[in-house]
């Protein structure tokens, strides 16, 4: 668990609403002084994949990438073979996928303070940490400008 | 390139689009202004539906507020109906932990809830608002007993472990410094004509005299320690009976310190629309709500059902689930309609026959993430030291939000709180652990605001939603983008299956939307039903 997290940009109010609905709090909003707030959408200070994975993705695809099953599944990424493309897998970051909500933290404008964010950096390292453990043996890297180039233009 | 996933999620097919043209040209996301999250809730109380066609029948997916509404008033206007739960209990997100309950979160980590009797957690919804009224008229159709909750104490704490040396402060405090300081501002700014354009010359009187009543300002509009401001900010030794009672005034705080501290944002929440007190809870539970509409549909909910296609035709609906308690045996249920309240997290898995416009609805809203704690302590500390009768302390921390209990007050036995709630990156750091990490973080960061921890705490159990293999996630998120292109859509009825759930409403992850999104449908199904005439 880092303590560190980096706050991001003030959540409209109406957004707020919307957390408020079910958590009891008020919003993070950007600021220099400590300030206390509800929702830690945040942004992870590390830029290790190996800690990005452990701390947000390990929820749902597991400690050993192969995600699990319930009433639905979270897709293994131990062996998974759309992870061939690491633009696939970046871009999946960026822009999330059906249930799985966005890391880029630019396209969800309005969900930004309940979903952490990861920047280009955070995304083309754990990106390439998943590729290259949980026995994927994936060619090739990405590095932050690759990722930056996936994004879409705002 | 523009055309493709406007909104939030998109699918691997349009990814891998954006891929090999090179994310260049697509559309700016817009931000969102308004969710429509503080919408009143749409139920103005029970209205029959009516008469069903002869024979007809409606299989619903999904035991949870949704269904069971549904369920429970099809039934009610004659029609045939068959409920499939994934779980072995009814209630879905409405759901209570209490001592000797066991919960299994994806993963297989298994937790055995060790609350003494009486005791207990809800690790999803947890409150009703008074303007909730569906969910209070069927509370009180099923004899639901409901008791307040207390949504704003004046004696628990705002915490900022930046502020103050880490030290929490009293939300009474916090509110009447706040006021009081924007009163005396006011004041001055009235007072030295800056107002002139705007006010009146006499209302400006008038709001001088609001201002010093309702800021505790002395006769000269100044917020300063006195009679006034210990009235309502608490005093440094209150006054009593007797010699030995003579009241000490309290100091109130500079208004740089209540500024920078940002502890003023711990008392938004309550204002709320959905969260302006009155609140209600009810006695023993939230998941009292599912139990009793569960003993009102008996027989009607078929457990242990994993639903894994849904498909139809002009004829009917066929369902084919997998029964987990009989080695995954695997039925067919047909019905001549469908009210389907899987979580889209699910839902987006299982093969089904609808349109492309429901489909890309579906696919088109992703889950977010949130975790709560339960502690067990061997005393009701908050209580016998602090005087915190009910409520919630709102901190920085990662567990944002320490929450006490509102029943059992003065009971001399041990009590449970909720010991975190928590969202955005701190929720996805606690699914990511193992729930007893989760409780060892939730002790360590609630030992700085309540030092008792330390020596009380006995036990606790932990909820994180990615991790509930009946939801994956805890509430859809919509963005307004979203919503405008897909929302219309996912509500509509396609051929003879309709949707209903918190998902398909804009009151995300209350049950009230729940409710309202089935009554809604079930009204919409009802007479696209009688049009159709009787069963086929």
């Amino acid at each position: 668990m880092t303590g560190a997290v980096r706050l991001r940009k003030r959540a409209p109010l109406a957004a707020l609403a919307a957390v408020l609905a079910l958590a009891a709090g008020g919003a993070r909003p950007d600021t220099t002084v400590g300030v206390v707030g509800i929702f830690g959408a945040g942004h992870l200070a590390s830029t290790s994949g190996e800690v990005i994975y452990q701390q947000i993705c390990q929820g749902c695809h597991m400690p050993d990438g192969r995600g699990a099953s319930g009433a639905g599944h979270y897709p293994a990424l131990a062996g998974d073979r759309a992870l061939l493309s690491a633009q696939f897998m970046a871009l999946t970051l960026i822009e999330g996928r059906r249930n799985m909500p966005a890391f880029g933290g630019k396209s969800q404008e309005g969900f930004s303070y309940i979903v952490p964010t990861l920047d280009d950096e955070q995304i083309a390292a754990v990106t390439n940490y998943v590729r290259t453990h949980f026995g994927n043996q994936f060619k090739g890297t990405i590095n932050a400008a690759d990722v930056k180039a996936l994004r879409r233009p705002h | 390139m523009g055309k493709v996933a406007m909104d939030g999620a998109v699918t691997r097919r349009q990814l891998l689009a954006m891929i090999g043209t090179c994310a260049g040209s697509a559309a700016m996301y817009q931000a969102m202004s308004s969710l429509g999250f503080a919408a009143d809730s749409s139920f103005k109380g029970p209205t029959p539906l009516g008469a069903a066609p002869q024979g007809a029948s409606v299989l619903i997916l999904g035991a949870g507020i949704a269904g069971m509404v549904a369920a429970y008033e099809l039934r009610k206007a004659g029609y045939r109906v068959q409920v499939l739960e994934y779980n072995a209990r009814a209630g879905g997100r409405n759901w209570t932990l209490r001592g000797g309950d066991r919960y299994v979160e994806l993963g297989g980590a298994a937790q055995e809830c060790r609350f003494d009797p009486g005791l207990y957690i809800n690790p999803g919804p947890w409150r009703l608002s008074h303007h909730h009224r569906g969910m209070l008229h069927y509370c009180k159709v099923l004899g639901v007993a409901l008791e307040p909750f207390i949504q704003t104490n004046y004696q628990a704490y705002i915490h900022n472990s930046k502020a103050f040396g880490g030290a929490p402060q009293r939300y009474r405090t916090v509110k009447a410094d706040y006021h009081g300081h924007v009163a005396e501002l006011l004041a001055k700014a009235t007072r030295a004509k800056a107002l002139d354009e705007a006010v009146s010359t006499e209302d400006q009187q008038r709001l001088l005299q609001s201002l010093q009543e309702w800021g505790a300002l002395d006769s000269n509009y100044r917020y300063v320690k006195g009679l006034n401001t210990s009235e309502v900010r608490g005093y440094e030794v209150s006054p009593g009976g007797g010699l030995s009672a003579r009241p000490v005034y309290s100091e109130p705080v500079q208004l740089s310190e209540v500024v920078s501290s940002g502890l003023w944002q711990g008392m938004l929440l309550a204002e709320n629309y959905d969260m302006q007190m009155t609140m209600f809870q009810p006695v023993g539970g939230m998941g009292m709500v599912g139990q009793a509409f569960a003993r009102e549909l008996g027989p009607l909910i078929r457990y242990n059902a994993k639903v894994i296609d849904i498909a139809q035709d002009e004829r009917g609906v066929s369902v084919t689930f997998e029964d987990t308690s009989q080695s995954m045996s695997r039925q067919t249920a047909h019905a001549d309609w469908c009210v389907c309240t899987i979580p889209l997290s699910i839902l987006g898995q299982i093969p089904m026959k609808v349109g492309t416009p429901m489909a890309d609805a579906i696919a088109a809203v992703p889950y977010a993430a949130s975790a709560k704690v339960g502690l067990q302590f061997k005393r009701r500390f908050w209580e016998e030291d602090e005087q915190i009768y009910g409520g919630i302390t709102y901190t920085d921390l990662p567990i944002s939000n320490i929450a006490y209990p509102n029943y059992g007050f003065f009971s001399s036995g041990k009590g449970v709180l909720l010991g975190g709630y928590l969202f955005g990156l701190d929720a996805a750091e606690f699914t990511a652990m193992s729930p007893q990490e989760r409780i060892a973080k939730a002790v360590e960061y609630g030992s700085r605001i309540h030092p008792q921890y330390n020596a009380e705490f006995e036990n606790g159990i932990s909820v994180a939603w990615h991790r509930s293999p009946f939801t994956l996630g805890c509430f859809g998120m919509w963005t307004e983008e979203a919503r405008s292109k897909h929302y219309d859509n996912l509500c509509a009825i396609d051929g003879r299956i309709v949707l209903a759930g918190e998902h398909a409403s804009y009151m995300p992850a209350w049950q009230e939307g729940a409710l309202t999104s089935a009554v809604d449908a079930i009204g919409r199904l009802h007479r696209r039903a009688l049009a159709q005439g009787a069963s086929s």
